[in-house]
């Protein structure tokens, strides 16, 4: 049963115990303690609230701290820089709440926008180079699935593999140029007004919430998804209540690479242009934020909203930041103590909720 | 023992009535290690039989090689006289044997509808059908239907499992075997770590299961608990079937004999 072990590793040890359902109704058992005023203010700062009041605080804050912050255009700024980690971040979730994760996307983001503007330049033509830049997507995560299902690997190890992989072979096939991509800019650039408004929302902010509904459709109210979130609670109780570990995770790693596609787009075609880094760093601001939105490592919990708003922390908070003339060093470290402080607060939930150990396989 | 040879027909091997369950030189070895070493023995429908053994005698092997969950190394299960040879979890339960493991029966964050259905879910109608998409009102209506039916009381149907009590908890699991209508239910050490009180209620709620014809295969280490509950006794030692004895020809100590090897 080796694809589930990928709770096993490390971390996810120390975060054996079962923890109460957040996102789901009460859950009594855990303890109802101390009296009356503690009801309301815990709802208020369940953690899904807690959220969303984070992201309203960080924008009075910098509102208050320029006056660039709260216009229309800044804030379409920052919905634009959330959209391609949001769409790469939807899978990640799905992928988190079984237990799994899928850290290649950074290069596998990469090397599809290399492959795209690769073949663009050559006599192939755009449209050979998308349906290129979708197969080398659809390939890697090919690689990450069956690395993880048929020969068991770890899926911490089996993506950190393709992830170094991947960036050598983007460097490979673009010789490490950057290369310009023209006549790419629809899904990156174009713009759609909203009626009534003068507002204009970026269509990759459109794709983005179309993702993420899909990707909350198909966790809340499918089968599939009703099996995911079994997985990570409880792998062996999962597969012998019948669930197919092995093809619901291959299912997730190909919808993984088609977000990697996706969001390689929308990349390049805002950018134009691709460089040896392109798609970068882009895992660790995905996991970030599916962590921070409340997906746990020891799996079973997790939801695309919560990702969703944590994502809009995170861009909030680099925007803010730059606006405020932080250096963006500053800024890594700030997304990197975020990321510790985050995974603590689970931790914290973790052991506030039930001592027991949970059998693990 | 023949392992190639195809398996004989149970039927004509006893000669009588056809029992429901046939375990027919069974035999399975890890590597080294011989965990059952050529077992054989026959449940007849609305017999509740007991399977005793100290640790590693092969208790829990047995009952997954039954269960579909792992494959004999030789030897065949026969349920109904019809081979469960490469059976698979599924295939096992779709035959109608249910399985309630010890710790493994529910996931501890669902509740308990979702429990129930958990692998066997409904869907909706139609086009949804085929998208996958669950019926969780149906699924909610039958599971609160048949917990209505159990007389152990439930605090809050909606709650995580993990909010109840060992006790609550292996009755729900026994409740979900009841529901699926299994005809042979395995029950892996539904007392462990209960105290007294909760296992009277699990021990009773086995008693309510059994009927004519339905058997269970009940795995436990607590002999007074075999006994509220069995009609027979199956002893295990090292892989080898050692004793299978009738509750009311045998006792605790002869019992406690064939464990020990003192017999």
């Amino acid at each position: 049963m080796g694809i589930d072990r990928g709770g096993e590793t490390g971390t996810d040890r120390l975060a054996a115990s079962p923890e109460a359902e957040s996102s789901g109704a009460a859950a009594p058992g855990t303890r109802t303690g101390t009296a009356l005023p503690t009801r309301p203010l815990r709802w208020l700062l369940s953690p899904d609230n807690a959220r969303l009041l984070v992201l309203i605080a960080l924008g009075v804050i910098f509102t208050f701290a320029s006056p660039f912050f709260l216009t229309t255009n800044n804030l379409i700024n920052v919905l634009m820089n959330a959209a391609v980690v949001g769409i790469v971040a939807a899978p990640s979730t799905l992928l988190l709440v079984a237990r799994q994760v899928d850290i290649s996307i950074g290069s596998a983001v990469g090397f599809a926008a290399t492959t795209l503007t690769v073949v663009a330049e050559s006599r192939f033509g755009l449209a050979v180079a998308v349906l290129a830049a979708i197969g080398a997507a659809m390939g890697i995560a090919a690689i990450n699935a069956v690395a993880i299902t048929k020969l068991r690997v770890n899926s911490l190890i089996a993506t950190l593999g393709t992830l170094a992989a991947f960036r050598g072979a983007a460097k490979l096939i673009g010789d490490g140029r950057s290369i310009r991509l023209d006549g790419f800019g629809f899904l990156g650039r174009s713009r759609f007004a909203i009626p009534g408004t003068d507002v204009r929302l970026p269509v990759a902010v459109l794709i983005l919430l179309g993702v993420a509904l899909l990707f909350s459709l198909l966790m809340r109210y499918t089968r599939y998804g009703l099996h995911m979130y079994a997985m990570g609670a409880n792998p062996k109780a999962a597969r012998l209540a019948g669930v197919s570990l092995e093809r619901n995770v291959v299912i997730a790693f190909m919808l993984s690479g088609l977000s990697v596609a996706l969001g390689s787009f929308i990349l390049v075609s805002s950018i134009g242009a691709t460089a040896p880094t392109t798609g970068m760093g882009l895992e660790l601001l995905a996991i970030t934020g599916v962590i921070l939105g409340g997906a746990s490592l020891s799996g079973g919990r997790g939801t695309i909203g919560g990702t969703l708003v944590a994502i809009l922390i995170l861009a909030v908070l680099d925007n803010g930041l730059t606006l405020m003339r932080v250096t963006s060093f500053w800024q890594e470290v700030v997304r990197g103590g975020l990321l510790v402080t985050a995974v603590a607060f689970d931790q914290l939930r973790l052991r506030r909720g039930k001592p027991e150990v949970r059998f693990e396989l | 023992m023949s392992t190639s040879a195809a398996p004989q027909d149970p039927v004509t091997v006893a000669g009588i009535e056809a029992p429901l369950l046939v375990v027919d030189h069974l035999s399975k070895e890890f590597g080294a290690v011989k965990a059952l070493q050529d077992v054989s023995f026959s449940v007849n429908a609305g017999e509740v039989v007991g399977l005793v053994g100290d640790n590693g005698a092969g208790k829990s092997t047995l009952v997954t090689i039954i269960a579909g969950v792992q494959h004999p190394t030789s030897g065949h299960v026969f349920l109904d006289g019809k081979p469960l040879d490469v059976a698979t979890p599924a295939e096992a339960r779709d035959a109608g044997i249910e399985t309630v493991y010890q710790e493994l029966a529910l996931i501890e964050m669902f509740d308990m509808a979702t429990n129930f259905f958990l692998g066997r879910e409904i869907l909706q109608k139609g086009i949804r059908q085929r998208l996958g998409v669950l019926n969780r009102r149906d699924m909610r209506r039958r599971a609160r239907e048949k917990v209505s039916e159990i007389p152990a009381k439930f605090p809050n149907f909606d709650a995580a499992v993990e909010t109840m009590s060992g006790g609550q908890r292996q009755i729900v699991a026994l409740a979900k075997a009841a529901f699926w209508g299994g005809r042979l239910l395995l029950l892996d050490e539904p007392t462990a770590a209960l105290g007294v009180q909760e296992s009277a209620g699990v021990l009773d709620m086995i008693n309510e299961l059994a009927g004519e014809d339905r058997a269970m295969i009940v795995i436990a280490h607590n002999l007074q608990h075999v006994w509220s509950v069995c009609t027979r006794i199956l002893v295990l030692r090292r892989g080898y079937l050692v004793a299978d004895l009738n509750k009311a020809d045998t006792s605790a100590e002869e019992v406690v004999a064939y464990i020990t090897g003192a017999r």
